[in-house]
């Protein structure tokens, strides 16, 4: 159960993010800044939601909008290449 | 070649005859469908494992398959990055998987002792001040 693998870009596991949590009683916010977890490549938009619910479930911790897991969704991804016409795809 | 896909579906319908699309993954040739993602042309021909973490080298492969999760980035003509689930299979297309880094920087087991911050390496060393040559 604890090795289940929370954020797979980092790959940061439940086991990592309960402990430092409970070690650190931190934020959503602080646990990603330790444990790296919803910093990969994509962005957080995998993971927040189950980063949230442990948080919630270890320290209480209610996800809002004060200081969120810094997540600004695009629509999509897109590459600079695109954004800057040189591409398409 | 159609032995992984399937090839009659009660709402899709059957599978048309398509134009058979050659590329390689990791220098290997393999034939997909025209249409095809590089993921789903990888899969039908058996082919799981996309790339590996860059720090541990854990497999990885298809994940949300939606284009949200990154988890199949692959590099496409030497294009780094590229999503397998989102990229269609072109004629003659390269192809290669996600490779083990270097990791220079990756604390290490047997480190634990070294100093990590400037306080603990001022405890440990008091005599010393940053900028001292190690002699």
């Amino acid at each position: 159960m604890e090795d289940i693998i929370i954020c797979r870009c980092e790959e940061v596991t439940l086991q990592h993010i309960t402990e430092t949590a409970t070690k650190y009683k931190c934020s959503a916010r602080e646990v990603k800044l330790r444990t790296r977890a919803g910093m990969g490549f994509c962005g957080g938009r995998t993971c927040r939601p189950a980063i949230d619910t442990a948080l919630a479930t270890i320290t209480g911790e209610t996800p809002g909008h004060d200081i969120p897991l810094k997540v600004s969704p695009p629509i999509r991804p897109v590459s600079l290449a695109v954004l800057g016409g040189k591409s398409n795809e | 070649m159609n032995s992984n896909r399937i090839i009659d579906h009660p709402v899709l319908g059957s599978f048309e005859d398509r134009p058979i699309i050659r590329f390689t993954f990791d220098g290997k040739e393999y034939e997909g469908f025209q249409g095809e993602t590089i993921a789903a042309a990888l899969l039908a021909n058996g082919v799981r494992t996309l790339r590996v973490h860059e720090e541990s080298g854990s497999p990885r492969g298809i994940y949300c398959n939606i284009g949200h999760c990154f988890e199949c980035r692959v590099t496409v003509n030497n294009q780094s990055n590229t999503r397998a689930c989102m990229t269609e299979i072109k004629e003659h297309m390269r192809i290669e998987s996600g490779k083990l880094q270097p990791a220079p920087l990756k604390s290490e087991a047997g480190s634990a002792h070294l100093p990590r911050t400037y306080a603990a390496f001022a405890e440990k060393h008091p005599t010393r001040k940053d900028g001292d040559l190690d002699v």
